[in-house]
């Protein structure tokens, strides 16, 4: 029975450790961000190598996946809407649901799925190579040269495809709006206009780019928790996914408790 | 194209459109417009809210951006209407706080007269207040009352069920009797009769009622197969009914030719009474002639009488 407890005791410590460490870890990183000896010539070509595999290499499947299933979902909601008597709704539902909370869910799934896995791993097989050393004894700052592009790159990443991907769903509205309620553009950006809180797009915007700050971080610590052997890196990629995914719902949960105040 | 230039446009394109957006979004919400602000007063700050609409005809025409208590104790509102939509505020407007069932609660502006001058930046108008809470919980307050007897007599109710002398219970214990009673008897009429005598009696009277009506039904039977005949006698092809008619379309033949007769009759029983007012006067004529002759006779006997040799030339 005490050994239960203190087993259970012992879980909590490191857990609080865990995340207490990796809460100063992200300090340390945000920080650097903010200083202008980060952004060497090699970081920025770092930063827009990253940028580039994220976001422009991804953008026309990208777009076409905000086409598809922007479509299909703001077909679904409106006929919804229309079958209850919920017209009245239109707008709030558009913006409130489909633009501040879907669209940036989305967006931060597909590019999680995509180049979160691919830093996690990255990070984990330098880890094994032992090439975070190497940089190391050449006094390279890994933070700096690593960590900031990546991270960087994850907000700057998010925030842009997720607006993109609102202005994808916005356009769809437009033609469901007009094949389903029979309204024309002028009522469709009224009720836009009536429907858009300020608000709700800055705490958006501001959702994404932690989105992104903790997409890319997270796989990137859990990468460098890598041990020298190859049999390390599956492991350090599951957990750091895992952690990831649990960021990205513990962050959607927050942005709604900050919208209710 | 290089790999710099692609990242470039995809940043650039994409906060264009992200700005572009964004200002659009502003100036429908007229972020960059002039807005003016006027305050209320009220005696209770209760209900209002920063960002509360302010509502004309429907329309949000601005929002209320703080509230303040002032020194004699009145919370004043803020309101602050953009430039395109003071005019709807006068000096005459008047301002409601409509706090509605459901729903946030707005400011709900009403202006009489358009043409009534612009209400003054340091005019205080004072707010009304409508709460359709308290109209809806002074309308609720009659139906707790009655929910609340109801919900006594149910628990007076349970009470009863749950007290072993009580009503129902008794009533339940009878019925267990009777359940019970009538699973040891073979019937129900062995229940309500109980003498065995009697309900042999009742057995025997209603085997004698089947007999009866065994019976009834073969009469019935008869009576049906006799009525089938009298059917057939009467309304068959040689029936009587089809001679009777015969009969009496024949009748009715000759009572037609009959009529001519009696016509005939008729018109020689005119003549005749004709001929009978005929002879009246030909026997008044007659009488006459006799009386004539009467005369005639008399005077000839009055001729006669008096001569010797009495002699009649007849003329």
């Amino acid at each position: 029975m005490i050994s239960f407890w203190e087993n259970l005791g012992h879980r909590a410590t490191m857990l609080f450790l865990a995340f207490a460490d990796t809460i100063a870890f992200s300090g340390r990183v945000f920080l650097r961000i903010f200083q202008r000896k980060t952004y060497s010539s090699a970081m920025r070509e770092v930063l827009v190598n990253q940028i580039y595999f994220t976001s422009v290499q991804i953008l026309p499947v990208f777009l076409l996946v905000s086409i598809v299933f922007g479509s299909l979902l703001i077909g679904i909601v409106f006929t919804l809407l229309k079958q209850f008597g919920l017209t009245d709704f239109i707008g709030h539902v558009l913006m409130g649901l489909i633009v501040t909370e879907l669209a940036p869910f989305l967006t931060v799934l597909l590019i999680t799925l995509r180049s979160s896995a691919a830093i996690n791993t990255e990070m984990a097989v330098m880890k094994v190579n032992r090439e975070i050393k190497t940089l190391e004894t050449f006094r390279i700052d890994v933070i700096d040269y690593l960590l900031a592009p990546r991270v960087i790159n994850g907000i700057i990443s998010i925030v842009l495809l997720s607006s993109l991907c609102s202005i994808v769903l916005l356009v769809s509205g437009i033609l469901f709006s007009r094949l389903i309620f029979g309204m024309g553009m002028d009522v469709y950006s009224k009720i836009l206009l009536i429907s858009t809180n300020f608000s709700d797009i800055v705490i958006a915007l501001v959702k994404c780019g932690i989105f992104g700050f903790f997409i890319t971080l997270i796989p990137i610590r859990f990468g460098l928790r890598a041990s020298h052997e190859l049999t390390s890196i599956p492991v350090a990629v599951s957990r750091g996914m895992v952690n990831v995914f649990s960021a990205i719902l513990i962050i959607e949960v927050l942005s709604l408790v900050t919208k209710l105040f | 194209m290089s790999r710099d230039l692609k990242v470039g446009l995809f940043i650039g394109c994409t906060v264009v459109i992200l700005i572009a957006a964004l200002l659009y979004l502003a100036t429908g919400k007229g972020v960059f417009e002039q807005t003016h602000t006027f305050t209320l007063s009220s005696r209770s700050g209760d209900g209002f809210a920063a960002g509360m609409p302010v509502v004309f005809s429907g329309f949000d025409i601005g929002k209320v951006a703080a509230l303040e208590l002032n020194d004699e104790g009145l919370v004043l509102i803020k309101i602050k209407i953009p430039d395109r939509h003071v005019k709807w505020i006068r000096s005459d407007s008047s301002f409601i706080l409509y706090r509605p069932l459901i729903g946030s609660a707005q400011i709900v502006v009403s202006t009489v007269n358009l043409k009534s001058p612009p209400l003054a930046e340091n005019q205080i108008p004072q707010v009304s207040i409508v709460n359709d809470i308290n109209d809806a919980i002074a309308r609720i307050e009659p139906v707790l009352e009655k929910v609340a007897q109801i919900a006594e007599h149910a628990e007076r109710l349970t009470r009863n069920l749950s007290d072993p002398k009580g009503d129902l219970n008794r009533v339940l214990g009878n019925a267990e009797k009777i359940t019970t009673n009538l699973a040891s008897k073979k019937s129900l009429a062995e229940m309500a009769i109980s003498d065995e005598e009697s309900l042999r009696s009742l057995n025997d009277s209603l085997k004698k009622l089947k007999d009866i009506t065994n019976n009834v039904d073969r009469l019935l039977i008869k009576v049906d197969k006799m009525a089938d005949r009298t059917d057939e006698q009467l309304y068959g092809s040689e029936g009587a009914l089809p001679q009777a008619n015969v009969i009496l379309k024949d009748m009715i033949g000759k009572l037609q030719k009959l009529d001519k007769t009696i016509d005939n009759i008729n018109t020689i029983s005119s003549d005749a009474s004709a001929g009978t007012r005929d002879f009246e006067i030909l026997r008044s004529d007659i009488d006459d002639l006799v009386d004539s002759l009467t005369d005639i006779v008399k005077k000839m006997e009055g001729l006669i009488g008096t001569r010797k040799n009495p002699e009649f030339k007849a003329p």
